[in-house]
């Protein structure tokens, strides 16, 4: 049966929202933050799985996001949705100027800008403390008055979803097909009639947006934010997990914000050595599973009730020769 | 000479590297149902003019003018939404999307086109490129001759009005090379120009009705192929190599 | 404002420009042989500053010997690493070599940084000074540390440039830089001049650590501005090119101590002092991506 695993995602999902109550309320939390990640994650992967460009500032757009929906909420007392609509208008435009700015560099100097910029965002962000509080923390209103986190887990999942839906209509239509001739071949792409620059910008603009709602989100769950949150160590913490996941796909991207996530709370017993082990892992699917760990499992995923699948997947590899000399 | 329709012409154009002049005032103009074959020593800027032409390289000085409109600043994508197209010197595809793909993405930058037209009009390419049992395949997998063919292919999917093939015999198997000029030879009877670049003389001359000689950056011959091969200027330059 | 303070200034700030020198310096010479950003190079520099401190401490060696022999642990190390995780970059099947270049730093740098906090402890750590006391300029003072960091630095960038220009070794490496087939039928083994440059660069990297710990003291992300800064100066300077590496770690030294000096805000003036040096390098990037001697190849004028 064709698409049967969408059949079981679903099931999950419905499963997933039917039994959140029975979570403890730490595990609820983590469940949360992992699907955060996954928005992060997912809308990551599209710039750098996708389209090919490696941006650190993903994290700073978060952070933009959801410094500019708490304020807004605090200084003009509007409804929450509205501020996080703001936030995400604010970085989709401010990404698009990144892209646009960003448009004749390629790999490393893409990346060493955008490490520049979600620099200096931080670095405002942490002086500018009469604004923003600094270090200290801005205090952001909360979505929900609840002691219960049950209503942010709804919220989250249906964030989650409505980014996937999105972000996988978008792959998977003809602009799919363009973003990957850019990352494969921007000349060829071009000379193919695709609009490189438009669709870069497109890009940054649009997985800056997911990466602003994922912070506005954030600001308002937690209650508080602080400068950190667009700072080095989780921009890391992000690559990690979706190329240990597999970068160049949505579900793997996700998976891996998931599992690193998922991880690293059942391994807080071992403090420290956490990181450094991810990083190891990190360090050996690069050298050794570059597509990422999870790819694998999703394509025989994919192919579930699909035998001659397999067997297409395999085929792409077959390499060809010209008759001899 | 084809007395059609001007399709692309270039009007003394210019392209400097450091210090090197690559094209120094070309003047080169193609008209609808033209077979030229651009030829001349390394280094003489044969590539350096078709990317001016195409829209790859934006030119010092001189204009290129596409089916009357001026091409200034314009990027190569809109060439080839206006059927301009080309392929590369060394086959530039994509590499780890499938044959099919490959040519799905110039087929969906066509306006008003649709995926299943699209996808048609792929598999029908590939039928008349011989290439449709690979069509799942990683275009990476092809082999050198499979490339080239395919990028030919990419070129038809932007139904395109003029064609500039940039070295497509390099290093491509004989047989595999004959399917090439028969095919561009069936494109070109079916209505399409084409400018061919290429070292290999002999099947230069059976893809050319116009011959264009260009030499340290200059268009030294142009006209039928009896002419150019015996004219001084253009023995000289080679003799020169 | 007096003569005596602004000559503090200029000092501190070469002292600080020299140490950015040979941590840029490193970059550079990685990415023109292996042609590649190391991402992974402020915690080389972090882990030369630890491996000196522990040298000292533990062995009771002097603190100048120490810097020694950290960079020949450093360099060691960097060797292994290089052998472990970059070789696929010199084969031909492995695509996309810049993206691989950039992951595989950036997550070794990851590992580093975190290692380093599980191994060293989160807090800040002093090493003994290499030179006690200070000298007194009119009524201001320097430390004996800071001319001692800047001159070694300088010593060993000249050392650098000599190897550099005047020996086999040197020349060779300028050679693999720029062909590698064509250094390959002179008989050079490209492969080896792989390890061999990244241990440098480490080693330099370590060099700069050792010396400024105990002036800064030393900490498990102290290598995070610092990597930017290279980033910052390799570009200015033009990735590949040695001498636009040293003057523009020179320049960008003195201009971030300038900036903080005279910043009309005192409190915001050190937080600023970077931002400052980060919007220098996106213009740069936007106006000229190659920066202003930019080759590809490394350039030993």
């Amino acid at each position: 049966m064709r698409g049967f695993h969408v059949y079981i995602l679903l099931a999950t999902a419905a499963l997933a929202l039917v039994f959140a109550d029975r979570l403890s309320s730490y595990w609820m939390h983590v469940a949360i933050i992992a699907m955060f990640y996954g928005i992060l994650a997912s809308s990551w992967s599209l710039l750098a799985g996708y389209v090919g460009l490696f941006s650190l500032g993903h994290m700073a757009f978060a952070s933009i996001g959801g410094y500019a929906s708490g304020l807004l909420v605090q200084w003009y007392g509007i409804p929450i949705p509205l501020g996080m609509a703001a936030g995400v208008a604010l970085c989709c435009a401010l990404g698009g100027l990144i892209g646009w700015v960003c448009l004749r560099m390629s790999g490393p100097y893409l990346a060493i800008f955008t490490l520049g910029f979600a620099e200096i965002v931080r670095i405002i962000l942490a002086t500018e403390d009469d604004i923003t509080s600094g270090m200290a923390g801005l205090h952001v209103q909360r979505l929900f008055d609840t002691p219960s986190r049950l209503p942010y887990f709804y919220t989250a999942f249906a964030l989650l979803a409505v980014s996937l839906l999105l972000l996988g209509g978008m792959v998977r239509s003809r602009w799919g097909l363009f973003l990957r001739a850019i990352r494969e071949d921007e000349q060829a792409a071009s000379a193919s009639g695709v609009a490189v620059a438009r669709f870069r910008i497109l890009a940054f603009a649009i997985a800056s947006g997911f990466a602003g709602l994922a912070g506005g989100f954030y600001g308002h769950y937690i209650g508080i934010l602080t400068p950190s949150l667009g700072g080095l160590d989780l921009m890391a913490l992000l690559v990690v997990m979706t190329v240990i996941g597999g970068m160049e796909r949505l579900p793997t991207a996700v998976g891996g914000a998931f599992v690193v996530e998922f991880l690293l709370e059942v391994l807080r017993g071992y403090g420290q050595w956490r990181l450094p082990l991810f990083g190891i892992v990190l360090l050996l699917t690069m050298r050794f599973a570059r597509n990422g760990l999870l790819t694998p499992l999703w394509l025989k995923f994919v192919q579930l009730g699909e035998p001659q699948a397999a067997a297409a997947i395999a085929a792409r590899d077959v390499p060809q020769k010209d008759p001899a000399q | 000479m084809s007395g059609g329709a001007e399709l692309v012409r270039g009007a003394a154009l210019i392209k400097r590297f450091g210090g090197i002049v690559a094209n120094d005032a070309v003047e080169f103009a193609v008209v609808a149902g033209d077979l030229v074959g651009l030829i001349g020593p390394n280094g003489s800027g044969k590539t350096t003019l078709i990317n001016m032409l195409t829209g790859h390289l934006a030119p010092d000085g001189g204009d290129v003018v596409v089916r009357g409109r001026e091409m200034t600043d314009q990027p190569a994508h809109v060439y080839a939404a206006m059927g301009v197209a080309r392929t590369f010197q060394l086959t530039q595809l994509f590499g780890r999307m499938t044959v099919l793909e490959n040519l799905l993405v110039p087929g969906l930058t066509r306006p008003h086109s649709t995926w299943q037209v699209a996808e048609r009009r792929a598999r029908d390419t590939l039928d008349f490129l011989k290439l449709a049992h690979l069509e799942q395949l990683h275009a990476k997998n092809l082999s050198g001759g499979q490339q080239k063919l395919l990028e030919l292919g990419r070129c038809l999917m932007l139904e395109p009005a003029i064609l500039f093939l940039d070295e497509p015999f390099a290093g491509v198997h004989p047989r595999l090379r004959d399917e090439l000029i028969e095919r561009i030879l069936e494109l070109h009877k079916a209505g399409r120009t084409f400018v061919v670049v290429d070292h290999d003389m002999e099947s230069i001359l059976r893809v050319s009705q116009r011959l264009v000689v260009m030499a340290r950056g200059r268009k030294i011959a142009d006209g039928p192929p009896p002419e150019v091969r015996t004219d001084q200027a253009v023995l000289a330059a080679y003799a020169g190599l | 404002m007096s003569w005596d303070y602004l000559f503090v200034q200029v000092a501190n700030g070469a002292v600080i420009g020299i140490i950015y020198a040979l941590i840029a310096v490193g970059v550079t010479l990685i990415f023109s042989i292996l042609k590649i950003v190391n991402f992974a190079h402020g915690d080389l520099y972090m882990l030369g500053g630890y491996c000196a401190y522990y040298i000292i401490t533990l062995l009771g060696i002097p603190p100048l010997a120490a810097m020694f022999l950290s960079m020949a642990a450093i360099f060691v190390l960097a060797i292994i690493l290089e052998r472990l995780l970059l070789t696929p970059l010199y084969d031909d099947a492995t695509e996309r070599k810049d993206e691989y270049g950039l992951i595989v730093t950036f997550g070794l740098a990851f590992f580093l940084r975190n290692a380093a906090v599980m191994a060293f402890g989160p807090y800040p750590l002093k090493p003994p000074s290499f030179i006690p006391g200070v000298q007194q300029l009119g009524g201001l003072t320097v430390t004996n540390d800071r001319l001692f960091a800047g001159g070694v630095g300088i010593v060993l960038i000249l050392a650098l440039l000599y190897f550099m220009h005047r020996t086999i070794w040197g020349q060779a490496l300028d050679a693999v830089s720029q062909s590698r087939e064509s250094a390959a039928i002179v008989g050079i083994n490209a492969q080896r001049f792989n390890s061999f440059a990244f241990g440098i660069g480490a080693a330099l990297a370590a060099a700069a650590g050792a010396l400024i710990a105990p002036i800064f003291s030393l900490a498990p992300d102290m290598g995070v501005l610092p990597n930017i800064h290279a980033f910052v100066i390799v570009i200015l300077g033009g990735m590949g090119s040695v001498l636009g590496s040293i003057l523009a770690g020179l320049l960008l030294g003195e201009a971030e101590n300038l900036f903080t000096a005279f910043f009309p805000d005192p409190t915001r003036a050190l937080a600023y002092t970077n931002a400052f040096g980060l919007l220098v390098l996106m213009i740069v990037l936007v106006l000229r991506p190659q920066g202003f001697f930019g080759r590809r190849h490394l350039r030993m004028e």
